[in-house]
């Protein structure tokens, strides 16, 4: 883990003293993805290219190479030879039932495993897609049931809804104007790898039929209980999922959002809608161009030392520090990243032993270290730095060590308690010495007479 | 007086004493080579290499301290052991034989031989059981006489019963220690016998060896208080018993408590008090017996009442006191179960669950001895006729071994070198009255004085007739000429001459018939001995190896291995891995928490697998063969054990049937089918037998048709015989679900619709 790292670290420094002045001349045209560019779009034939000109020309205007290919198809395949061919998929078929052989639920799911990132599109049918949601932990509503509102009061039918953005996320651009929004929402299960982009506004629920005139279900469900109920805003219409992995997957409940029609559609006299931004936003953070960090190099050593070792002695002091860089997308490169306050540090041995904050070193930007002693216990110890927020990449390294006992020649020599030993050892020696040298210069009397008393 | 055979009359003595020494030191190398020879079987048969289980520890550990040195090897903190906790092995090992092959290895290099540490270490063992025989020899000699040392020398080396744990490879610390406890009895016997400091400071620097080398050291450590206590009672103190046991102790436990692993251990732990304790009271008889030279019987008889009895309830307090303090440990759970050989099962399974710790059987007596276990009596019983000082101590030996070696397999072994002596003590007798050729006079004198002979030495004429090991009767003339003439038939007898001192009258054998009916049948009988003895059989079974070098060659360095503890020496010997517990059992909760996770179900386990970072999962499997000591038949000691730590959470009783059977067919309990070591040994087994009904073959019972499923585990290898199992442990799923509907997903299964959490109560 730690050789990866610092063989990937080192490369990437490399490149970037390389290619800064390159990047700088080519200009700031657009933002690269940290994964690559290469785009697959899975668009059935019954949706037309041109209605989604604004969001794929803009797409292509950030430097995607765009790749459309039919859901029955057969080429391009999405994976060859067991190696994912594109760097996103863009799964724009919420109509089709059939695919070609090579999409399933399950190759999808073993995309997501080969880091390649999903941008997914559903609807009110019943869709292997839909099926596949289940799996992120996304519940939705039963089939032809689309998310109604009936406020504010507009012209539009009650599926088409004008949305509040969301304020006070990082994810999304700020003061964006509402979303027209379309389509069915989700409701989340407990997985804390859920990342919703878009809540559905309060007023909202799902019901059964495209067009909603009463108000049957609601008043059902609402005699129930609200069980079974699919309303309210805890429901979320675009919904983000970064897998252990860090591949990202984002499942939008309605495709219609994506049209020209809605980006250019009016949400009060004069006023565009957030469509075009907020469709930029969430393709953003699909493809890793935003929240994208990494741990470039972990370094530990003991306290005056530069140099790590292979195992550290038990009461050690130790100094463990991490560098960590965050993806540039304008630069098309990483930067150091100092702004994580709440990053831990655990050295464990089946239990963490120790848990530290692994504050940002101030004026190094990028670094962050910590200080601490080894524990008295030795062991085979992992540092660990498993930092997972919502939206950004989960941040993990492990780095194992053994912690030993001390040396033979690492205690100390000499003990002020153990004096009654030391006393013990002199006194004999010396009484033997004394013992001797009577023996020898004594009387020869004695010895004879105990010889004789012997022979009795 | 006649002679049953000429002998030639114009041989100088001095011939015949050379003649003699040099056939005996023929006789001793040619023992020393088939010593040698007959452990080589394998390594001639297949290649040169370690086997079983604790060699390959220390092999590896021989290896860092012929690579790394001495220094580093002492302070050797094993990270790859009993992950993650690690070991310190300097300070946990007897490293006397680790030191051995080290000193050889350097000492051949420094000669410019360079020879390959794993060759020393295959070959140690053959090698020391030559030395074993020549210490064997020394010490029967102190017994009786040359011949019977040659003879103890011969049976020592090929018995089956040490044969089995020293052939080449198997790179063990009894490989070197019958050869240290032998020769250490050895220096103990002659510093006993001359009272020379200097072979007790001999027995002590031995004694030193033999503790740095082997746990069993505790066995001198109370055999030689033991013989001199019972010297002692018998009113056989003398100063050289003195000198010799005070220099034995004093600088025996001094350089024993050197050795890291002992440390303190001399003087606090119960085992080792007895050799304190007679140090103590030889003091204490020593100054009584001073104090005897000053002062009138009389006063003595009275000083010397009070004084015992005063001492023998001061110490009995004084040892109390201590062990109720702490300040000396009590016995240890292995050494109860020496006394109470059901201890062990209800209290410590995990040292019963080792086979060598089982009673042993009683043809593994046979198997292991041979005919030598019907001469070890008769042996101690010419022991008894004689009587010295070294007779009592192999009487004591006899007695203390017999009984070790009836309570654990293992310790069969110390029992091995004391048959081998008193079998050849009774033997070499036998021998002599039989190669004898001074023939009994018949007179009338012989016949009057035969009735005196029977009520002066009735143990004489009574005893050991059945072995034929009775007194040869010769004349004072015929003696006279025996004692110079049987030197020459190479079979030199100074016992005879010695047993005929007590009758100085005749009782013997007549004629060539007699003679060389009973030789030829002794013969006979060592013959067979040493057909016995080479019938040696060699299993190896190649999926072990074949196993072990998969997991080298495509697991990564670090990838942790789990199996039960037996495979852990092998696994981090020949696959270089790191595992979780191993045959160095000193961590009883690690080991139950693998038995835990082996007798859970995945669910269960799969925390516990992935909180030890393990990646992979061995198991033994034995059913497809008909292998034996597979994991399935072990499986009910990694529940005992387990139980033993987690009392609720696993129990025995779910793990039978409930007429309680231990079943694996349809009938097994489900805690059985459910447990992961049930669901990794029979993982696909049913599909290998292609629709037929699968059996297994070590238990006999057929297996369901529809196997075990995994869902956090996957198999990642199986041998040839399907004899080694390794299963990988599958990472979380990226996805966050668990493992199971992870998997059901995979084989496209649906997943049941759900519903909106409800994260209010409904108001009704």
């Amino acid at each position: 883990m730690t050789i990866f790292h610092r063989q990937r670290s080192q490369g990437m420094r490399f490149l970037r003293g390389l290619l800064l002045p390159l990047v700088a001349l080519a200009g700031f045209a657009f933002a690269r993805s940290s994964t690559g560019d290469s785009v697959l779009v899975l668009l059935d034939p019954s949706l037309d290219r041109d209605n989604f000109s604004i969001f794929f020309g803009d797409l292509e205007k950030q430097g995607y190479k765009l790749t459309f290919r039919s859901p029955k198809e057969a080429e391009p395949q999405i994976i060859k030879d067991d190696v994912a061919q594109f760097a996103h998929v863009i799964v724009f078929a919420p109509d089709t039932k059939s695919y070609a052989a090579d999409i399933t639920p399950q190759s999808l799911v073993s995309l997501l495993n080969k880091n390649t990132n999903l941008l997914l599109a559903l609807s009110t049918k019943q869709t292997p897609i839909t099926s596949l949601a289940a799996e992120f932990s996304l519940i939705l509503p039963p089939p032809g049931t689309p998310l109604i509102s009936h406020f504010p009061e507009r012209d539009t039918p009650a599926t088409i809804i004008p949305v509040e953005p969301p304020r006070a996320q990082s994810l999304v651009s700020s003061n964006l104007a509402p979303i027209w929004f379309s389509g069915v929402p989700q409701a989340l299960g407990n997985n804390p790898m859920l990342v919703p982009f878009l809540k559905a506004p309060p007023q909202s629920f799902a019901s059964d039929g495209d067009s909603d005139s009463g108000s049957d279900a609601l008043v059902e469900a609402a005699e129930k209980g609200g069980e079974g109920l699919w309303a309210g805003s805890q429901l979320s219409l675009v919904t983000g999922f970064q897998t252990l992995k860090n591949a990202r997957a984002t499942w939008v409940g309605g495709i219609d959002m994506f049209t020209d029609e809605f980006f250019n559609k009016e949400v009060s006299k004069g006023k565009q809608s957030g469509n075009r931004q907020f469709a930029r936003d969430v393709t953003a953070w699909t493809f890793q161009e935003s929240n994208v960090l990494r741990i470039d190099t972990v370094e530990h050593h003991r306290v005056n030392e530069t140099l790590p070792r292979e195992t550290y002695t038990i009461n050690d002091r130790v100094t463990y520090t991490a560098y960590i860089s965050k993806f540039n997308p304008e630069l098309d490169l990483w930067e150091p990243y100092s702004n994580i306050k709440d990053m831990q540090l655990e050295f464990t041995m089946l239990d963490p032993h120790i848990r530290t904050a692994l504050p940002p070193v101030p004026g190094e930007p990028g670094k962050y270290s910590v200080t601490f002693r080894v524990p008295d216990r030795h062991g085979v110890f992992k540092f660990v730095v498993d930092y997972k927020r919502k939206g950004s990449t989960y941040l993990e390294s492990t780095t194992v060590v053994p912690v030993v006992p001390p040396r033979h020649d690492e205690y100390p020599r000499f003990l002020s308690a153990a004096w009654p030993y030391y006393a013990g050892a002199i006194s004999t020696s010396a009484a033997f010495v004394i013992f001797v040298a009577l023996w020898l210069g004594g009387d020869e009397r004695e010895p004879k007479k105990g010889k004789g008393a012997k022979a009795e | 007086m006649p002679l049953a055979y000429s002998l030639p009359s114009n041989l100088s003595p001095a011939t015949v004493t050379n003649t003699s020494s040099l056939l005996r030191i023929i006789a001793l190398s040619l023992i020393s080579g088939a010593a040698i020879a007959s452990r080589l079987f394998a390594v001639i048969n297949f290649e040169s290499i370690i086997h079983e289980f604790d060699p390959w520890f220390n092999y590896r550990a021989t290896r860092v301290l012929a690579e790394k040195g001495f220094y580093e090897f002492w302070n050797w903190f094993d990270p790859t052991a009993w992950y993650p906790l690690g070991r310190v092995v300097g300070g946990t090992i007897y490293p006397g034989l680790m030191a051995t092959s080290g000193v050889i290895y350097n000492v051949l290099h420094a000669l410019h031989l360079p020879v390959d540490i794993r060759n020393i270490c295959v070959l140690l063992a053959p090698g020391f059981s030559a030395l074993t025989a020549w210490s064997t020899y020394m010490f029967t000699k102190e017994m009786k006489d040359e011949s019977a040392g040659l003879l103890a020398a011969a049976f020592i080396g090929i018995a089956p019963g040490y044969i089995s744990r020293s052939v080449a490879g198997s790179y063990d610390n009894e490989a070197i220690a019958i050869f240290l406890l032998m020769f250490t009895f050895y220096c103990w016997i002659k510093a006993l016998k001359t009272g020379s400091a200097f072979f007790g400071t001999l027995t002590a620097l031995f004694y030193f060896y033999m503790v740095a080398a082997w746990g069993g050291y505790a066995f001198i450590t109370n055999m030689i208080p033991l013989h001199a206590l019972a010297l002692v009672l018998m009113g056989r103190f003398s100063s050289r018993l003195y000198v010799a046991y005070s220099s034995w102790y004093a600088i025996g436990t001094l350089a024993s408590m050197q050795v890291p692993f002992v440390g303190f251990q001399p003087v606090r732990t119960s085992e080792h008090m007895a050799a304190l304790g007679v140090f103590g009271l030889l003091q204490i008889v020593a100054f009584a017996e001073l104090v005897r030279a000053h002062v009138s019987s009389k006063q003595f008889q009275s000083i010397l009442y009070g004084s015992v009895i005063a001492i023998a309830v001061l110490g009995a307090l004084a040892f109390g006191g201590l062990t109720y303090k702490g300040w000396i440990a009590p016995w240890t759970g292995r050494f109860y179960s020496l006394w109470d050989t059901g201890y062990a099962k209800k209290y410590i399974p995990i040292i019963a669950s080792v086979s060598e710790h089982q009673p042993t059987a009683w043809p593994s007596f046979f198997m292991d001895l041979q005919f030598l276990i019907f001469l070890f009596p008769a042996g101690v019983v010419l022991c008894f006729r004689e009587l010295r000082d070294e007779h009592v101590f192999v009487i004591i030996y006899a007695v203390v071994a017999s009984y070790f070696a009836g309570v654990m397999v293992r310790l069969m072994l110390t029992l091995t070198p004391v048959v081998c002596v008193a079998a050849a003590v009774a033997f070499s007798s036998l021998l002599d009255t039989y190669l004898d050729p001074a023939e009994p006079a018949v007179s009338e004198a012989a016949a009057l004085s035969a009735e005196a002979d029977i009520a002066a030495d009735s143990p004489a004429s009574t005893s050991a007739a059945g072995t034929g090991a009775a007194a040869s009767g010769t004349s004072k003339k015929a003696k006279k000429a025996a004692s110079a003439d049987s030197s020459s038939s190479g079979f030199g007898s100074g016992l005879a001459a010695a047993f005929s001192n007590k009758s100085d009258k005749s009782r013997g054998i007549f004629g060539l018939d007699t003679r060389s009916l009973v030789i030829a049948n002794a013969l006979g009988m060592l013959l067979f001995f040493v057909l016995h003895c080479t019938y040696v059989t060699q299993h190896i079974i190649d999926d072990f190896r074949e196993a072990y070098y998969w997991l080298r060659q495509n697991t990564p360095k670090d990838a942790v291995v789990m199996s039960w503890w037996d495979y852990g020496y092998q696994i981090a010997g020949m696959a270089d891995r790191p595992t979780l517990v191993d045959n160095n059992t000193w961590n009883n909760t690690h080991i139950a928490t693998v038995g835990k996770a082996m007798s859970s179900s995945e669910e269960v386990a799969y925390p516990i697998l992935r909180k030890h970072d393990v990646d992979y999962v061995l198991v033994i499997f034995g059913g497809l063969i008909g292998y034996s000591g597979d994991d399935i038949n072990k499986f009910l000691w990694m529940v005992r054990i387990a139980q033993g730590v987690w009392p609720d959470e696993i129990q025995e009783p779910n793990y039978f049937t409930q007429k309680g059977e231990y079943r694996i067919d349809d009938a097994a309990p489900p805690a059985m089918k459910n447990s992961l070591m049930y669901k990794m040994s029979y993982y696909r087994f049913a599909d290998l037998f292609g629709g037929n009904q699968a059996i297994d073959r070590v238990r006999g019972q057929q297996v369901p048709k529809t196997g075990p499923t995994l869902d956090h585990l996957e198999e990642a290898f199986t041998s040839e015989n399907w004899i080694v199992r390794i299963y990988q442990v599958k990472k979380e799923d990226p996805l966050g679900r668990d493992l199971k509907s992870a998997n059901a997903f995979e084989q496209g299964k649906k997943r049941k619709k759900s519903k909106p959490l409800v994260r209010r109560k409904a108001v009704v």
